[in-house]
């Protein structure tokens, strides 16, 4: 079955100023949405990524360039990731539809390039 | 397995994690960087949105969340070495901790061992309004956000978000975190019972709002007051009447429902919580025992009458009366006079509260008071006067209110005009 990526891009505006008792009610639908991809079957890997910049490395006429980046003010941060199994994109979607994040940012489904495809 | 649906977390984890996290975070670091714990809190709550959904749930969710605060704050104070900074450690230096005590306030003699009551105190500074004092009490000590707290007081977000930043730079003010070890109990102590009677009151009245929200306040109010109990140098006998007060009010709360107005006299009395009043009681005979007598002894003692009545033709009106006599002498309060109104008319009749009820209607305060036409309407009904009755309905009617009020107003005026 094709793996799909779920990359989570946060809006850092958006979780600013949420009382705890909502901010807790939120967790609560990720952790759902999160166990019901599991106890489904689909769910092959997830992980949140460190806060703020990483490190962007390339190679230009044999020069290696390490830089800071991208940085949490650029409007968009990658926080963290889904790695599913799902039958197409149309599946991966509707996995997706309900996770709380769509929300409180964007996903990005991307389909994971297998060897035979 | 629990039926808790999957991901369910402790009910209100989150919000009284905060409370008790921006306490302990404040003595630590000093409560003139409120405003800086605050949102390191936040900050910890977004964290555990962020990782809890994919590392799971940690053992001790409130350790966890402490951890991630104090983290927060130590990055916050590593990078900002500004004067706030330095104002925290002249605070210190005035008040060093001693080794392994927990005490933020030093009051004369008296020394608040409990960090959440040492945020009360702050938070009921008496430089700040009684509003203010009630906002940041719920935001700070409560855990409780600005929209919440602006449908629980009936106001508008962005006006109390206002007067939590107006508050919260008064409590930035060097003086005031140096004054807090110095400080005059009794009178602290005074405008922290008067705010949580304003929160209990807020929760209590079902004017309007939201119906959840309110029932927390008066949990919260309740929490707090047994903390102020529960510290010898705090437990006077104002403070336990004011308990009594909160515990017998609430006992009548599984008979209060969202959605329809019950009156005293339509209530299942034995759906009362029998352990509230049982306590209540307790309190109030506790805190009769000194020769203190305040407001609050005063209207516990009218809560513990409705409380004691078996039924509602039981109720001891003349004692109410009294109660409301003598409350009225410190308080000019038309509410007060209203109130002792329709007690006189339920301990003596319709006629005689007559003469009282010609005078309500002569106080410009109550003309927009809706529980005011609703009492003058019932007393004109049984006084034979349906011109009057329905004319203070309908009166009740144009004024704001909510929709079980707005049903139970128009089912009397049908009854009168039929």
């Amino acid at each position: 079955m094709p793996r799909f990526m779920l990359l989570a891009y946060d809006d850092p505006a958006t979780l600013g100023d949420i009382a705890p008792d909502e901010m807790q009610r939120i967790v609560e639908r990720y952790i759902a949405w999160t166990e019901r991809l599991a106890a489904g079957g689909h769910l092959l890997q997830s992980d949140k990524l460190v806060d703020g910049a990483g490190r962007r490395v390339t190679r230009r006429a044999g020069e290696l360039a390490v830089r800071d980046g991208p940085f949490a003010e650029s409007r968009e941060v990658l926080g963290g990731f889904w790695l599913l199994r799902a039958d197409d994109y149309d599946h991966a979607v509707r996995l997706a539809a309900d996770c709380p994040h769509t929300e409180f940012g964007e996903l990005e489904v991307r389909e994971v390039e297998e060897l035979d495809s | 397995m629990s039926d808790a649906p999957v991901g369910a977390l402790v009910e209100g984890l989150f919000r009284r994690s905060a409370g008790r996290i921006t306490a302990s975070l404040a003595r630590r670091f000093g409560h003139a960087h409120l405003a800086m714990i605050e949102e390191s809190v936040q900050d910890a709550l977004v964290r555990a949105l962020e990782l809890w959904p994919h590392r799971g749930v940690p053992g001790s969710p409130e350790g966890w969340l402490l951890q991630a605060a104090r983290n927060r704050v130590r990055d916050r104070m590593r990078r900002d070495r500004s004067l706030a900074r330095i104002l925290s450690d002249l605070a210190r230096t005035a008040a060093p901790e001693a080794p392994g005590a927990t005490s933020a306030i030093r009051a004369g003699t008296v020394v608040i061992d409990d960090d959440e009551l040492a945020l009360l105190f702050l938070c009921c500074h008496p430089r700040l309004s009684p509003d203010a004092r009630v906002a940041l009490t719920l935001r700070l000590a409560g855990g409780f956000g600005v929209g919440e707290i602006a449908r629980a007081l009936l106001a508008r977000p962005d006006a109390v978000a206002q007067r939590l930043v107006r508050a919260k730079r008064l409590l930035r003010e060097p003086g005031v975190a140096l004054e807090l070890h110095a400080v005059e109990l009794p009178a602290r102590l005074a405008s922290v019972l008067d705010a949580l009677y304003l929160i209990f009151g807020e929760g209590y009245q079902a004017t309007a709002g939201d119906a959840a929200v309110r029932r927390e306040l008066c949990t919260e109010a309740i929490r707090m007051t047994r903390l102020v109990v529960a510290l010898p140098a705090t437990d006077t006998p104002a403070a336990r009447a004011l308990l009594a007060l909160m515990l017998l009010q609430a006992s009548r709360l599984p008979e209060r429902p969202d959605d329809e107005i019950r009156l005293l006299d339509a209530q299942r009395r034995d759906r009362w919580s029998r352990a509230w009043i049982a306590e209540g009681l307790q309190l109030l005979d506790a805190a009769a025992s000194g020769t203190e007598l305040s407001e609050y002894h005063l209207e516990a003692g009218i809560a513990a009458e409705h409380a004691v009545a078996a039924r509602w033709e039981d109720t001891r009106w003349p004692r109410i009366v009294r109660y409301y006599e003598l409350l009225r002498r410190g308080n000019p309060s038309p509410v007060l006079a209203l109130n002792h109104a329709i007690a006189v008319h339920m301990a003596e009749g319709a006629s005689a509260a007559a003469p009282r009820f010609e005078q309500l209607a002569t106080m410009p305060r109550l003309a927009g008071h809706f529980p005011y036409h609703v009492a003058a309407g019932r007393h004109a009904e049984e006084r034979g006067e349906p011109g009057l009755a329905r004319a203070h309905f309908e009166r009740a009617l144009a004024l704001p209110c909510s929709a079980p009020e707005r049903r139970f107003v128009a089912a009397r005026l049908a009854k009168v005009v039929a």
